[in-house]
């Protein structure tokens, strides 16, 4: 699910949580973290030393709850906005979602916003509790109170100011009806334009691979793609790729057009300035 | 005039300004070309908080990372010269350089070279791939980041590696909505972190899709898209319409290796670094003596990886001057240990791959080795 | 595609001459030629050269040879039935002279080149000016024309002749490296190669820079050379230049291709005599130099990119033609020290008259590779 769509699934979520007991205390921190990437700011900006030191820099990490006050600086630091402190302390059958909030404007305390979940679905409404500007990391923490039930849910906020905008991306791209059939997308590829200096399509680099000319260097000599401006930069690998894919070679083997000084088109009256012996 | 110095860094970006600060604080002079107008390549437009580790700047965003170095380069000024709006042109066999610095030809003759030129964008062929709207997602981000420009209301993203996925959370952030991320592959390449972020603010992911053609009049209106199958072909019957006024192609990097394939460097096609890269040693040498390598014209990696190779490589072109002092095997070990830590998680596995292809190679002697 | 066991024509070398003589042989009614190309076809000398050709020479058979070549040039679209066009374009070559002296020359060569039918002219600076108006007059002092000359594309001629020679049953075998050649009792056998051994009694020497490396390979010392020559080319502009400008004593060579280019390349006699096709900064100076005084209005045109290709040179820089006294088999079609690709048409109909034992043409004996031993040089001073 996480590596096709972005959302966690609820089994991920409930492995992060800590014990009833500790979750009725106060505060804490949930890491949304389950990859293994090269990354510890927040084990080594914890000041209670909550999230254990990572031997490697890979390590998913890995708190202690009981050690966790829920302070959020981990949160503010999290370069993945990964981490989101919960507090279902506080009675009345509600809690609060402290988030990375990175959009302006802020939301003011006591303003009513959206209460958006993992999927960017509205879930509700929610009131902004807290701001923290987050003068020195640049990412401000946004408090919210919410529903009991929401507070695993809830992962964004959307303000007065974003509703305005596309209601929901997800929704419009629902609303689009089927293009008629396209009748032949191999087709159509043969007039995609490859060599935008010189003009040259697809369908002429295919025949002449057709024909034999199965280096980037004949197609070059023969069709004058890649002689242009830009020195085959854009269509060189293209037409690398192609004679790759027809030829059936791996690309690494067939071999990319000479590259030449200088590295971008210059007058002959440049040469004759400055350093000229 | 030709102008002589101990060490050339071509690319003033993260592995660029690294390789500068290292050798110049261990005592040799520098001459580093960036061809953009500032210093800080991709770094100035990165408004994200990088990952990594605290040596390489993680949590900070790149923006502030390349004020960083920039202010360290600042501090080894009377032994580094920077020429920005430099462009390195041509880069010859007798270790030339020509340079268009700033519209006026100059020459250079370093005895070493870093070459830190960093990766250009990968393109893709589809019907009217040369509509206008259709950006590659650097180019997006430098219109929003840089010069505080939106590219157009409405964004269909194709590509969800990590830099489709940033741009699509930078494009909503500067108020521009993203109407999805479109992926060949069946899974999300990029980190699920990002991909998560994007997902809860409402963008759609469709992995194992892909771009059919764009369409409009006088620029992109809507683009088809359709589902592809295990044999890469699109499913007959699943295109559908997307309304958008830009199309974004984040569709992978390549490294920028012209100025080394001129100076004959052997190169390697190796897919998991992005294409061609120099085959070179473990301390970054190319097989031209003198020629080091690092960032993103090594292999496309992270920008941490980048700033560690940045240091390493500038770190053992000074040591090959007789520059540096006490410490410095310390220094590369420490390098190495980073790289090696950086490259060691499962995300990483492709790198390593590739790096055995790249590195392993044998650099000649130089010339004044022989003597 | 499998090599063929035997072949009565081996031709080493896919580039212009080698291909052109493939055709030419087998227009003849030569059955079972094979050429090998060590990588693709024009990849060397022949894809990197500037293309042009002109009659207006100082040496009778130079004069001669591109005649021949020229009236070939002609109808070689109709002659190859090539689909595509080699681009013959016949706007001229302005040839200037930067002194009295060379003037002098000139005047003995036009003389020449009339009495053999070459419609070549002696013109003043201001005449000239006529003819490429943005030439900066100041520069020379006399100069000499001919409409007939011209430049074609290198590619498509290659390409022209290896089509019309597969038409008539000759097998190209690209990616084919020759590494040996074998000879008993003084007669070439075989050919080994990277895909395997072909028997055969005929080996062409039409390897370009390699030349010397073939002939080796059969115990033959090609007395040539190899040095690298440079050339740059511009963006497309719009037709401004017209003929071919060339100065001996200002090295240079400038033309505008069909398609808008200009490209322009010069000599070097102190660059080393070896295969390095890289290209350098010097080059690039002193080209913008030559260009910038001679051509000012084209100060402005952008270069794209720069690149190398080898002469094959003899001691005369004139070619060596024919057959090999030591080495019964082995035929020579090398070199041409920079004026192979102008020459082919007439190097095919002369090497195919050798090895048919017709008489020829155009009189080459003198260029045989004998003249070298026998001290008996060629003299031409018309070469950049």
């Amino acid at each position: 699910m996480l590596e096709k769509t972005g959302i966690a699934t609820r089994e991920q979520i409930e492995k992060l949580l800590p014990s009833p007991g500790r979750r009725a205390e106060g505060p804490y921190a949930v890491m949304e973290c389950f990859q293994k990437i090269p990354c510890n700011p927040c084990s080594t900006s914890c000041a209670f030393h909550a999230i254990l030191p990572m031997d490697d820099i890979n390590d998913i990490p890995s708190v202690t709850p009981d050690k966790c006050t829920g302070c959020g600086a981990c949160a503010a630091v999290c370069p993945g906005l990964a981490i989101f402190i919960i507090d279902e302390s506080k009675g009345g059958g509600t809690g609060t979602v402290t988030l990375p909030y990175e959009f302006r404007p802020l939301p003011g305390i006591g303003e009513t916003v959206k209460a958006v979940n993992r999927a960017g679905e509205v879930v509700g409404d929610a009131v902004v509790t807290r701001v923290l500007p987050g003068k020195k990391t640049k990412t401000p923490l946004v408090t919210i109170e919410v529903p009991l039930s929401l507070v695993h849910e809830v992962r964004f906020i959307r303000c007065e100011a974003h509703q305005e905008e596309d209601p929901s991306v997800a929704d419009t791209l629902r609303e689009i009806p089927a293009p008629p059939q396209t009748a032949d997308i191999g087709e159509q590829d043969d007039e995609v334009v490859i060599c935008r200096c010189e003009g040259v399509t697809l369908r002429e680099i295919r025949d002449l691979i057709r024909e034999g000319y199965t280096t980037v260097d004949e197609i070059k000599r023969i069709s004058r793609a890649g002689m242009g401006p830009c020195q085959a930069r854009t269509c060189g690998p293209l037409i690398a790729a192609e004679i790759a894919r027809m030829t059936g070679e791996p690309l690494g083997s067939v071999a990319p057009s000479a590259h030449r000084a200088p590295v971008k088109p210059l007058p002959i009256e440049f040469f004759l300035g400055g350093d000229t012996e | 005039m030709m102008y002589e110095t101990d060490l050339v860094v071509i690319g003033g970006g993260p592995a660029g300004l690294m390789a500068a600060n290292t050798a110049a604080g261990a005592g040799a002079s520098v001459l580093l070309l960036e061809r953009d107008r500032h210093l800080g390549g991709q770094l100035i437009k990165q408004t994200h908080k990088f990952f990594g580790s605290e040596k390489q700047h993680a949590s900070e965003r790149g923006i502030d990372i390349a004020a960083l170095l920039g202010d360290e380069l600042k501090s080894l000024e009377d032994r580094v010269t920077v020429w920005t709006h430099a462009t390195a042109v041509g880069l010859y066999d007798d270790g030339v350089i020509t340079v268009d610095y700033d519209g006026t030809y100059r020459k250079v003759r370093p005895k070493r070279i870093v070459a830190a030129t960093g990766a250009s964008e990968k393109f893709l062929s589809f019907p009217n791939n040369d509509l206008p709207g259709i950006y590659g997602a650097g180019a997006v981000q430098t219109m929003m980041n840089v010069y505080g420009l939106r590219p157009g209301k409405r964004v269909l993203m194709i590509g969800a590696g990590n830099i489709g996925l940033i741009v699509s959370y930078q494009l909503l952030q500067a108020g521009v909505s993203v109407a999805a991320v479109v992926e060949g592959l069946p899974q999300i390449g990029g980190y699920a972190v990002h991909a998560s972020k994007i997902r809860r603010a409402g963008v759609p992911i469709l992995t194992s899709h892909t771009i059919v053609r764009a369409d409009g009049k006088e620029s992109v209106e809507s683009a088809v898209i359709a589902e592809i199958g295990s044999d890469w072909k699109v499913v007959r019957g699943s295109e559908q319409t997307i309304p958008c006024d830009v199309i974004c192609i984040s569709v992978g990097l390549t490294p920028l290796t012209e100025l080394l394939w001129q100076a004959g460097c052997e190169m390697r096609y190796i897919p998991a670094l992005g294409g061609y890269v120099p085959a070179r040693s473990d301390r970054l040498e190319t097989t031209v003596p003198g020629i080091y390598v690092a960032g993103d014209a090594a292999g496309i990696e992270e920008a941490s990886a980048a700033m560690v190779e940045g240091h390493l490589a500038g770190l053992e072109a000074a040591l090959s001057l007789g520059c540096g002092g006490d410490g410095c095997e310390e220094e590369r070990a420490d390098c190495l240990k980073q790289l090696s830590s950086l490259r060691s998680g499962p995300t990483a596995e492709k790198i390593r791959a590739g790096l055995s292809c790249a590195h392993g190679c044998q650099t000649p002697k130089r010339r004044d080795e022989h003597a | 595609m499998n090599l063929p066991k035997s072949a009565s024509v081996v031709i080493v070398g896919g580039g212009i001459s080698g291909c052109a003589i493939a055709w030419n042989l087998a227009n003849r009614g030569v059955k079972d030629i094979v050429v090998l190309e060590k990588d693709t076809l024009a990849n060397g000398s022949t894809g990197r050269c500037g293309a042009g050709i002109r009659m207006q020479w100082g040496a009778e058979k130079n004069c001669r040879l591109a005649q021949f070549s020229v009236n070939f040039f002609e109808n070689a679209n109709d002659i190859l039935a090539y689909e595509r066009d080699i681009e013959f374009e016949q706007s001229g070559y302005l040839i200037i002279a930067a002194n009295e002296a060379e003037a002098q020359q000139f005047r003995k060569n036009v003389a020449l080149q009339n009495s053999l039918g070459i419609p070549s002219v002696f013109l003043s600076p201001e005449e000239a000016t006529a003819i490429v108006p943005y030439i900066n007059a100041t520069q020379f002092v006399a100069a000499t024309f001919c409409q007939k000359d011209g430049h074609l594309n290198p590619f498509h001629t290659t390409d022209a002749f290896a089509i019309a020679a597969e038409r008539l049953g000759v097998r190209i075998f690209k990616h084919t490296e020759v590494t040996g050649i074998e000879v008993k009792n003084n007669r070439i056998e075989s050919v080994d190669t990277t895909g395997g051994r072909i028997a055969t009694h005929i080996v062409v020497n039409a390897a370009g820079g390699w030349s010397k490396a073939i002939g080796k390979m059969a115990g033959v010392d090609v007395p040539v050379y190899v040095q690298r020559h440079q050339i740059l080319v511009t963006e497309p502009l719009e037709p401004i230049l017209g003929p071919m400008v060339m100065g001996f004593s200002y090295n240079i060579y400038i033309q505008q291709v069909p398609h808008g280019s200009i490209i322009m390349g010069r000599s070097d006699h102190t660059e080393p005599r070896d295969f390095r096709t890289t290209s350098g900064w010097k080059f690039i100076e002193e080209m913008t130099k030559t260009c910038g005084t001679l051509l000012p209005y084209l100060r402005t045109a952008k270069i794209l990119r720069q690149w190398a290709g080898h002469y094959c040179m003899t001691e005369d820089a004139q070619p060596i033609y024919g057959p090999v006294p030591e080495v019964e088999g082995m035929y020579l079609a090398c070199g041409f020290s920079g004026h192979g690709f102008m020459l082919a048409p007439a190097t095919a109909e002369l090497i195919s008259e050798m090895i048919l034992g017709e008489p020829l043409t155009i009189d080459v004996s003198d260029l045989d590779i004998g003249r070298f031993k026998r001290r008996e040089l060629v003299r031409e001073q018309s070469v950049v």
